[in-house]
């Protein structure tokens, strides 16, 4: 069964009404989440969230109307948990301010903060964690919980936001979110670099960051991602019969950097900065631009990164991406192992990477009549490279999440005793166990 | 040339309006700048910044909150703003196309503008009228539509988006009148510190009685109803099932 509840009290009403007779509840933001999140393992109903659209800007929740001499407004925004990120950003066009995190998709706010996600800005501005205030949630048994502040720090008793931010479903139904704003930059430039390796890519992210360039986005992508976009515009090429202007990159790992400023000097200081370190590390071509069309063409590679992969496999539609992430200082090290596992298992699967935060995706394409030996070896690939991940101090999930496909590693990764505590709280909180069972958690009623 | 844009204060888009005592309810209902003259706004700042344009003026009738939606052209690059102050609600119950168009013919004249650009409709009337309107008024050419807008020599270049096709045409002298349709550009977001600056520009207010313009409508608003709501959808078991169904309310034969 779907609903799509209008009022906080519905949420309410109808979880005590599933509480009562044990039927499963699967809150439903955008659908985008990739770990299985929104599948109702064992039926009952997804709470579909796409009616709570409202939207309080900056400001609007102490209009002034008399008074022009109002304080400049917070840089905050209240919004159901069915706002999609681009929604709120597109009402949010003429504040001077943006909601930050980008995880790609169009994602609702209630979503993102389930799932704890982050992106590419993650380097700069955080994840959703980093930009969470207040949320307001139910729980299993109809209770209307507020919780957080607008206030930027606080210290008032447990972090329950803390704690509700990347439960997945698990603990309560968040019905709206309070998140921070930051003011749309004046001035954008993106860059790219080449390098030799890895270690020489890793260790300039490493160093950059270190220097305190404020770097907003940093990614890195292997040689067999560089490979497979070069594969694609030669593709394009012929199909036009030559008439798209793409250049073919070089075949070593590049590193696709974007930097925002208010002032022109500022920007062109952390530009000129970041390529000097670049040339302590073997970087080598180092272009940047800053008109918006030359930005998307420079980050063409990044950009079409899914679609390359999956043309690396003819016919293929679909792939496994995996999600790990690791200390800087053991960021290339697991990558190159991972190549090095893609080419021994024999299978199809660039890398790329969150460089600022250490977190790399693996993509791998699938498709419908692969045999299940190669649906084999592909699993074996994610399974190998989080016991690496886990090796290095890292996690088995960097931003997708556990769903049910990584609770059995959180035991390796945390030990019993964290574990067991999430259990309890699960416990505690849902002892029905109706709220999205079998994500995250192993519990049952 | 000197510029005039129309930017029209309307129920936001995202909205979802409700009909209260025969007129749609604006009470605590969000407004904000209408999509097609916040496109008229963005391409008046790009001829400014192309150097083709020597000034560009925004102007706005309606309440006093009209001001804002003004601050918010200013922010994306407008010179100065000028409102024109009514009470009267402009979304065609109380003032119409009619004598929107003729208080515009007073600012242009006052202004002396070469190019009025506005939005080719308000989302909440709908009309289209105010710029045909306008340009019969003042006795200048008109496009309507406008997706490319270029500027030749003394005059312009326009191609209009049609059902059947792009029209080009081509006004060999200012001045005119130019409405805007979505295809023409993607608007600029305005940044912190252009909405700082925007606060310093000048906003002139005139009172709309004050222009020596009938503003009586000429048109009468009969009814005003919300779509009836959509009937509850049936669940079938099989394509047969769908086909019985479909012939017995008589939709195929």
């Amino acid at each position: 069964v779907i609903i799509s509840p209008k009022y906080v009290e519905d949420v309410s009403k109808i979880l005590r009404f599933a509480n009562q007779h044990l039927i499963p509840v699967v809150p439903f933001g955008a659908g985008t989440s990739v770990e299985g999140h929104v599948c109702a393992l064992e039926g009952g109903i997804s709470l579909d969230m796409k009616q709570f659209q409202n939207i309080m800007l900056p400001g609007e929740e102490n209009n002034n109307e008399e008074d022009d001499q109002v304080m400049m407004p917070d840089p905050i925004a209240r919004v159901g948990a069915g706002v999609t990120r681009k929604t709120l950003n597109k009402a949010l066009r003429h504040t001077g301010l943006q909601f930050v995190v980008d995880p790609g998709a169009d994602a609702t706010l209630g979503g993102m903060t389930a799932t704890g996600a982050s992106g590419t800005t993650a380097v700069r501005y955080g994840t959703m964690r980093e930009n969470l205030l207040e949320v307001e949630c139910v729980l299993a048994d109809g209770t209307l919980v507020k919780t957080g502040t607008r206030a930027l720090k606080s210290s008032a008793g447990f972090d329950l936001l803390g704690l509700l931010c990347g439960s997945e479903g698990t603990l309560g139904v968040i019905t709206s979110v309070t998140v921070k704003l930051h003011p749309i930059p004046d001035y954008v430039v993106a860059a790219v670099c080449v390098f030799d390796s890895l270690a020489d890519a890793a260790n300039t992210v490493a160093t950059l960051k270190l220097c305190e360039i404020p770097v907003v986005r940093c990614e890195l992508l292997d040689s067999t991602s560089v490979a497979a976009f070069n594969a694609m515009i030669a593709n394009e090429k012929t199909s036009n019969g030559g008439a798209k202007e793409t250049k073919q990159m070089e075949v070593k790992p590049t590193v696709f950097f974007e930097f925002q400023a208010s002032s022109e000097e500022s920007l062109q200081e952390q530009v000129r900065l970041t390529e000097s370190i670049t040339k302590d590390f073997s970087g080598s071509n180092f272009q940047f631009t800053s008109g918006e069309e030359e930005r998307k063409a420079l980050w063409a590679a990044r950009h079409n990164l899914y679609y390359a992969s999956i043309n690396l496999r003819k016919g293929a539609t679909d792939a496994v991406l995996t999600d790990a992430c690791i200390p800087l200082s053991k960021f290339a090290q697991v990558i190159d192992a991972t190549v090095r596992d893609v080419e021994e298992l024999g299978v199809i699967g660039p890398c790329f990477g969150h460089a600022g935060d250490g977190n790399f995706h693996c993509i791998l394409p699938i498709m419908e009549d692969d045999p299940e030996d190669y649906i084999a070896r592909v699993h074996q690939v994610n399974d190998n490279l989080i016991q690496r991940t886990l090796r290095a101090g890292g996690t088995c999930t960097g931003e997708h999440g556990i769903g049910y496909g990584k609770i059995k590693y959180l035991e390796q990764q945390y030990g019993p005793g964290a574990v067991k505590m999430m259990e309890a709280i699960k416990k505690s909180l849902d002892p029905n166990g109706i709220m999205n069972p079998g994500k995250v958690v192993n519990y049952h009623r | 040339m000197k510029v005039l844009v129309g930017v029209k204060r309307v129920v936001d888009y995202a909205v979802k309006v409700q009909v209260q005592k025969g007129a749609v309810n604006l009470k605590n209902v969000k407004m904000s700048l209408n999509p097609f003259c916040e496109i008229a706004v963005e391409e008046a700042v790009r001829l400014k910044e192309a150097k083709a344009a020597e000034e560009v003026v925004a102007l706005s009738i309606g309440p006093k909150q009209a001001t804002e939606t003004l601050r918010t052209a200013l922010a994306m690059g407008c010179d100065r703003a000028i409102h024109v102050s009514t009470d009267l609600r402009t979304d065609y119950m109380e003032l119409q196309p009619y004598a929107i168009a003729k208080i515009i013919q007073k600012i242009v004249d006052q202004e002396q503008s070469d190019l009025v650009l506005l939005g080719k409709q308000g989302i909440d009337s709908d009309c289209g009228q105010t710029g045909p309107m306008l340009a019969g008024f003042l006795g200048w050419p008109q496009v309507t539509f406008a997706a490319n807008l270029n500027v030749e020599g003394n005059g312009i270049t326009v191609e209009r988006e049609t059902d059947s096709g792009t029209e080009t045409i081509k006004i060999p002298s200012l001045p005119a009148v130019v409405t805007c349709d979505l295809r023409l550009n993607e608007p600029r977001y305005a940044t912190l510190p252009n909405i700082m600056k925007a606060k310093k520009k000048k906003v002139d207010t005139i009172k709309a009685e004050d222009l020596g313009v009938d503003l009586t409508t000429h048109n009468e608003v009969v009814e005003v109803f919300e779509p009836p709501p959509r009937k509850e959808g049936i669940m079938v078991e099989s394509v047969d099932d769908l086909v019985s169904k479909l012939k017995s309310a008589g939709v195929v034969a």
